[in-house]
């Protein structure tokens, strides 16, 4: 059976992907999917250990398997005979735990097939050709989906060479003062952490944080939302794409509770530069855009992709609307996938860019 | 969920499947009735309410607006006569609710992988379901109007007795001397019967409904049932012309399906509702001043009697007899009085079991009834909490 499909990555999106299409009757054999990891769980799994995440900002149907039905919700409550996490999830109270989804995405994996189809490669090139496209001059692949994920952690510049600097998602522990930089969901788990360990804080920041449960407001998830969002310009949807990426965490006793308690202690304060803490954490994300990943970077140039700022522009189902027709497909997934999904870098989102692509390869079958 | 429009209105017509398929199964057309009532408000809540007021539905609104359509249901199908007895009603919303949670939930979201991002739209699967739905609906709808029994105005008084020998609806008027069906599938609504042998008088007659009525100056009885099953419901009968006359009697009927006596008002004849081998559930009915007892349940007659008020009753209050299978529970008694003669049977029993009778008590209210609540003649009376 020829491999008419190709993953580049190797990541949750990738095994999102892959779920999706042997759930859409793909068989492992007519998929290739080339990264660095054979665990597609061990950059994510890494990075939330580094943070010690201990629950999931997604909800109940935040897995990889395909279907969203049973969410981790049901499977919970079924594992533990306890009905409160369908509770939980009727309310949008639930929160599964990093164990819990792990666990899962590894079932996912092995019942996918995702190990027959996997080749260790770090994939340097994806070119158009004759019949599809050519993945370091492999292939031609019909339908390629690219996820290559997050293209390395930023830091601030004004940073650069402290010794006291290290990354949120780098394995550290804490010192007696800690400077967090950054507001989001990593810099909120941060102070939890430091503050536990009985550092004392200093949250720096450059604007205060939105209060909301997901990365994104939900219409946003969805076609209701997604609609006028895709009916956009292209400078109201880089627009919108900024004003997105404003950090957030979720509003709630769970989060402020502790940082409340410390404020009055004296361990917990807000300033406007890191002064003389003895660590510095930086809880600022990664770097973005197109061109700080070379993979992407070289795909634009050498096709001479349409771009707006550091976006890739792409169609409303996530493909790359030079590059797809009815014979072949590109497409972005994950934190790429912008253009098409506000929230790309979520589960949500690689499972979007994943069901259209299943629709494409099913209809050129 | 953020719902679409379409979403929202290919999910309603497709979660209604369960409901519909429950309502073909029990072959009413109340029920195919009651599902495209539901189905039509909770459209026009999709079209003009919902869309505009919920951008985002979470989970736990199901409930809050499940009820908020149950309140615009019920008054509908009263406002447009759909003859939907009350406790199946409910129960099948109930069922048709879950049944649309279940789909909404667990089966859309495996049967379209893309059913919560695309807003509740199902795709591929959308339009032929809504067509289905609709085409089924129309179908059943047609069909019930099509074989539906005319509907007879009464105005004025008119001079009976009337026999009803088809199936029809009679609305309102006056009847003297009594109404006699012979008939399936025969409602009598808001109709005053005046005098007769027997006020209305059913024999060999399936699915008749009683709705309504006022019965007065009868003879023999109120409501005189035989071999039928019948659906009484808010009927009034008093003055008897005569001591020997009972409210509802509804005998030999066991081989027939149960019958319903709710929310009637009896007073001042022998005996209030009766039953001889008959299925039959009593509920929420108002007797008083009867002379010989207030509820019977006897002759092998299997039923429940549930919730009803039974005040200054001669002799006895409930009476359950003769190798019958009684449920009494909700009941209040009040005011029963001693009968002359010094029978303990009817020293103002409450709530008595006579002859190898099996009465199941739940939690009644026995007011001054010297007798309280007794058992004679190997039967049993058993206690159990509500």
């Amino acid at each position: 059976m020829p491999e008419r499909c190709a993953i580049v990555g190797s990541g949750l999106a990738a095994l999102a992907a892959y779920a999706t299409l042997r759930h859409g009757g793909v068989e492992p054999a007519e998929i290739a999917v080339f990264g660095t990891d054979a665990d597609p769980t061990t950059e994510w799994r890494a990075r939330a250990a580094a943070i010690r995440q201990q629950r999931m900002r997604s909800e109940s149907d935040g897995h990889l398997a395909a279907p969203s039905f049973p969410g981790l919700a049901v499977r919970a409550a079924i594992r533990r005979r306890d009905p409160r996490p369908l509770f939980a999830t009727v309310a949008n109270r639930y929160n599964p735990t990093v164990a819990d989804f792990l666990a899962h995405a590894d079932e996912v994996r092995g019942r996918s097939g995702w190990d027959a189809s996997f080749r260790t490669r770090r994939v340097a090139r994806v070119e158009a050709v004759d019949g599809g496209f050519a993945i370091d001059g492999d292939g031609p692949f019909a339908h390629v989906l690219v996820a290559p994920g997050h293209p390395g952690l930023a830091f601030p510049q004004q940073l650069a060479g402290d010794p006291r600097v290290v990354h949120a998602y780098e394995h550290h522990e804490y010192a007696g003062t800690v400077a967090v930089v950054g507001a989001g969901m990593a810099a909120a788990t941060e102070w939890r952490n430091a503050l536990a360990a009985g550092a004392e804080v200093v949250s720096i920041r450059r604007r205060e944080p939105l209060r909301r449960p997901l990365n994104v407001p939900r219409p946003l998830f969805t076609k209701r939302g997604l609609a006028s969002f895709h009916a956009s310009s292209d400078i109201e949807r880089a627009g919108l794409l900024r004003e997105l990426s404003a950090p957030s965490y979720p509003a709630s006793r769970e989060w402020d509770a502790p940082l409340e308690a410390a404020a009055k202690e004296g361990r917990f304060r807000i300033e406007a530069s890191v002064n003389g803490a003895e660590q510095v954490i930086c809880a600022t994300g990664f770097r973005r855009g197109f061109a700080a990943d070379p993979l992407l970077d070289g795909l634009v140039r050498r096709h001479d992709l349409r771009v707006h700022e550091h976006w890739i522009v792409l169609a409303p189902d996530s493909t790359v609307p030079q590059l797809t027709d009815d014979t072949r497909t590109l497409s972005l997934a994950g934190v790429a996938g912008q253009w098409a999904f506000p929230a790309a870098d979520t589960i949500a989102g690689a499972k979007y860019a994943s069901r259209a692509f299943l629709r494409r390869v099913c209809r050129t079958r | 969920m953020s719902y679409t429009l379409t979403g929202r209105l290919q999910s309603r017509f497709a979660a209604v499947a369960p409901g519909l398929a429950l309502a073909l199964a029990l072959h009413r057309w109340w029920a195919i009735e009651l599902v495209a009532l539901m189905l039509a408000v909770g459209v026009v809540l999709d079209v003009a309410v919902y869309d505009r007021a919920l951008p985002y539905q979470p989970g736990w609104a199901a409930l809050p607006l499940g009820a908020l359509e149950l309140a615009l249901v019920y008054p509908a199908a009263r406002a447009l006569g759909v003859a939907a007895p009350l406790a199946p009603a409910l129960l099948l919303y109930a069922a048709a609710w879950v049944g649309g949670q279940v789909f909404s939930h667990a089966v859309f979201p495996r049967l379209e992988l893309s059913y919560a991002e695309d807003g509740g739209e199902l795709r591929r699967f959308g339009p032929p379901t809504t067509v289905a739905v609709v085409a089924i609906l129309v179908a059943g709808l047609g069909a019930a109007y099509a074989v539906r029994p005319p509907t007879v105005h009464l105005h004025g008084v008119v001079q009976g007795p009337l026999v009803i020998r088809h199936a029809q609806t009679v609305v309102g008027g006056m009847v003297r001397g009594g109404i006699v069906i012979r008939a399936d599938h025969v409602t009598l609504r808001d109709v005053s019967v005046m005098g007769g042998e027997n006020g209305i008088d059913i024999e060999n007659a399936a699915h008749v409904m009683l709705d309504g009525v006022r019965v007065v100056g009868s003879q023999l009885d109120g409501i005189h049932v035989r071999h039928s099953d019948v659906m009484v419901k808010d009927c009034t009968v008093s003055s008897p012309e005569g001591p020997w006359v009972q409210g509802v009697d509804i005998s030999f009927s066991a081989d027939r399906a149960m019958s319903m006596v709710e929310g009637c008002t009896i007073s001042g004849v022998r005996e209030g509702i009766v039953t001889h081998f008959s299925q039959v559930d009593v509920r929420d009915n108002h007797i008083s001043g009867t002379a010989l007892r207030g509820i019977t349940i006897g002759e092998m007659s299997m039923g429940s009697v549930s919730d009803n008020v039974v005040a200054g009753a001669l002799g006895v209050g409930i009476f359950c007899v003769d190798h019958s299978e009684c449920e009494i529970e909700g009941n209040t008694v009040a005011g029963t009085r001693r009968d002359l003669g010094g029978d303990p049977t009817r020293a103002g029993v409450a709530i008595e079991a006579h002859y190898y009778a099996h009465a199941t008590l739940g939690e009644n209210s026995v007011v001054a009834s010297p007798g309280g609540i007794r058992a004679y003649d190997h039967s049993t009376v058993a206690h159990r909490r509500r």
